[in-house]
């Protein structure tokens, strides 16, 4: 069975039912980047509570179904421009960016490319090289190709190396720039917006699998977490080479992220025994092999 | 012993097992992050090294010698870090740092750790409630700590844990072992159960095992060990109803719950499975067999 990581996936808007299918699907990792609710947040403690959604109880909601989950913290660009707000949520990030699974600040970036954005953007890329993390950057929806070129400008003012980078949502307008620089190029399978799938096999026919991730952005929008299997499968029905789809739907996303020195295939290869106590039972069922095992139905609370 | 004695104590104690099992730069790591911890009385510094002992120790478990296990419990009874690893010992060493004479700053400082925690996290803290000072003041965080839904977490407080036995009153006692049975945990490691077993909650679980037995499943047998102080005749129907189960563990839990019960009618059942009884009273079946037995037959493929 294949593997894919889907390294864009907000699973905190997704359902039980998503994570099985995705699991099915060959879905073995997934990053969940900090992102707005839909609508902005009013009080820093929403911010927190949400925090530790990521890393706690999403986490371990994905385990249940064999997907080890991982996040990245940071204050995305549209509530940056609620400026009294923004300055309590930076003083909460140090908190969350060091923790274990963490594998990157972000998504950060330009929204409307506003003063505030610009400001809490710097402040985030001085963070992540504070903490040694990679930077994953949202690019803007409008005036996308302009709000490209000016999120890698400013990147490279604060000094972080292009490898540590990975700017996400692309299109075939963005890419060569992104690519050229040496910059990490993600792209979001996203009906009617962003890209689709047919569209993401041209961009790998056209500039090879180096450094291009495919994700899904899926959310709670009208999105679909099994993009990642789904462009993989048109890719080979398209005839792009085995090493070219697992470079795109998988490696390259491990490549990038694992130098926050957060994540590890072994993650998912060797999961760690559920409940340490079983393990002097001597039970080999308990060193995973090479399929990620789901939790008893013992971790099933039935309130 | 002081509640500053005990915590200073098993500070020494976690960072003496830790320092034969862990890398020597990840403990000097550890000291130093504890000395100035200490130092500073500051909670950010406590924060990032806590966050950050994850690159430095990491989860696999502590071996404990007998010696080693009964000295722990020397320093508080009940103290049973023989399930811990590394990282949370690390941690735990870390909180037992910060400074304890103010306990209003004392308080703050966990409150930030507990409600940022993430599952690992959050598992070390509640794991060390019995060796932290305040003892009296924190029921309210341990009863909280048992309202997850993270089995790890819950685990912390529930299992190997004497302080839910010391500190909790009966209602919340009786909520922590239902709620144990509902996840299946290992109801053998709850500390000093069958001190606290009372009426209420043996009724609370029967309760619980007619709606399980209406629903068409099975209880699991470690569950009749808190029915046993208070059989009587009514309940004795349910005890037959598991003894004619085909499980064998069933078996064993309605003979062995027999066996612990004062009530004569439950004590004649035992003859009638000789082979079993003799087990029972060599010791070879016990509540910490069926138990064991139990959690294998839930770890899935």
């Amino acid at each position: 069975m294949e593997m894919y990581i889907d390294p864009h996936l907000h699973a905190v808007s997704r359902t039980t039912d998503d994570y099985e299918a995705m699991r099915k699907a060959g879905v073995v990792a997934i990053i969940e980047p900090a992102f707005w609710l839909g609508q902005p947040r009013t009080e820093v403690g929403s911010f927190k509570d949400y925090f530790s959604t990521l890393v706690g109880w999403e986490r371990f909601r994905a385990k249940q179904f064999g997907i080890v989950h991982y996040c990245t913290i940071g204050l995305n660009s549209k509530e940056a421009n609620n400026e009294a707000l923004a300055e309590e949520v930076m003083e909460l990030l140090p908190l969350y960016a060091t923790k274990e699974g963490v594998v990157a600040i972000g998504e950060i970036g330009y929204d409307d490319q506003t003063a505030a954005e610009d400001k809490y953007y710097r402040l985030q890329l001085e963070l992540a090289k504070e903490v040694e993390l990679p930077v994953l950057i949202h690019t803007p929806h409008r005036d996308k190709k302009k709000g490209t070129t000016r999120s890698m400008d400013v990147s490279e003012e604060h000094g972080l190396p292009p490898h540590m980078v990975i700017v996400d949502h692309n299109n075939e307008e963005t890419v060569k720039e992104v690519l050229d620089r040496g910059y990490w190029a993600a792209f979001t399978i996203y009906p009617h917006t962003k890209m689709g799938s047919n569209r993401m096999v041209e961009i790998v026919k056209k500039y090879g699998p180096e450094r291009i991730i495919v994700d899904s952005a899926a959310d709670w929008g009208i999105s679909d977490p099994l993009a990642v299997p789904k462009t993989a499968a048109l890719m080979r029905k398209h005839g792009i080479p085995e090493e070219h789809i697992r470079m795109t739907c998988y490696q390259n996303a491990l490549t990038a992220y694992s130098q926050s020195g957060q994540m590890d295939e072994s993650d998912w290869l060797n999961p760690e025994p559920i409940d340490q106590r079983l393990k002097h039972a001597g039970n080999s069922v308990l060193r995973g092999g090479q399929t990620p095992r789901v939790e008893g139905p013992s971790d099933y609370v039935e309130n | 012993m002081s509640a500053h004695n005990v915590t200073e104590q098993a500070k020494d104690y976690l960072i003496e097992l830790l320092s034969h099992q862990a890398e020597s730069d990840s403990m000097n790591w550890l000291k130093s992050q504890c000395k100035e911890i200490n130092n500073s009385a500051k909670a950010m510094k406590l924060f990032l090294a806590f966050g950050k002992a994850s690159k430095y120790f990491d989860k696999s478990t502590l071996r404990l010698n007998h010696a080693q296990a009964k000295e722990a419990e020397k320093i508080r009874k009940g103290f049973t870090p023989s399930a811990w690893d590394k990282l949370q010992t690390a941690r735990t060493v870390l909180i037992l740092s910060f400074p304890q004479q103010d306990e209003g700053l004392w308080f703050k400082t966990m409150n930030q750790l507990f409600e940022t925690g993430d599952m690992q996290e959050l598992k070390s803290l509640y794991a060390a409630l019995p060796i932290y000072p305040f003892q009296d003041k924190l029921t309210d965080r341990a009863i909280e700590g048992l309202r997850t839904n993270m089995t790890l977490v819950f685990d912390a407080v529930a299992l190997d844990n004497p302080y839910p036995s010391e500190y909790f009153d009966e209602r919340a006692w009786n909520q922590m072992l239902l709620k144990a049975v509902f996840m299946q945990r290992p109801l053998f490691l709850i500390q000093n159960a069958d001190q606290r077993s009372n009426e209420n909650l043996a009724s609370i679980l029967i309760d619980f095992a007619h709606e399980k037995w209406a629903a068409g499943r099975n209880v699991m047998p470690e569950l009749w060990r808190y029915v046993a102080p208070f059989l009587d005749d009514s309940r004795l129907k349910d005890i037959e109803k598991v003894l004619n189960s085909a499980d064998m563990l069933e078996k064993q839990a309605a003979l062995l719950a027999c066996h612990q019960s004062s009530f004569p009618k439950a004590k004649a059942y035992l003859s009638k499975y000789p082979a079993i009884q003799k087990d029972i009273e060599a010791g070879i079946i016990n509540w910490e067999s069926i138990g064991k037995s139990f959690a294998e037959t839930l770890i899935k493929n």
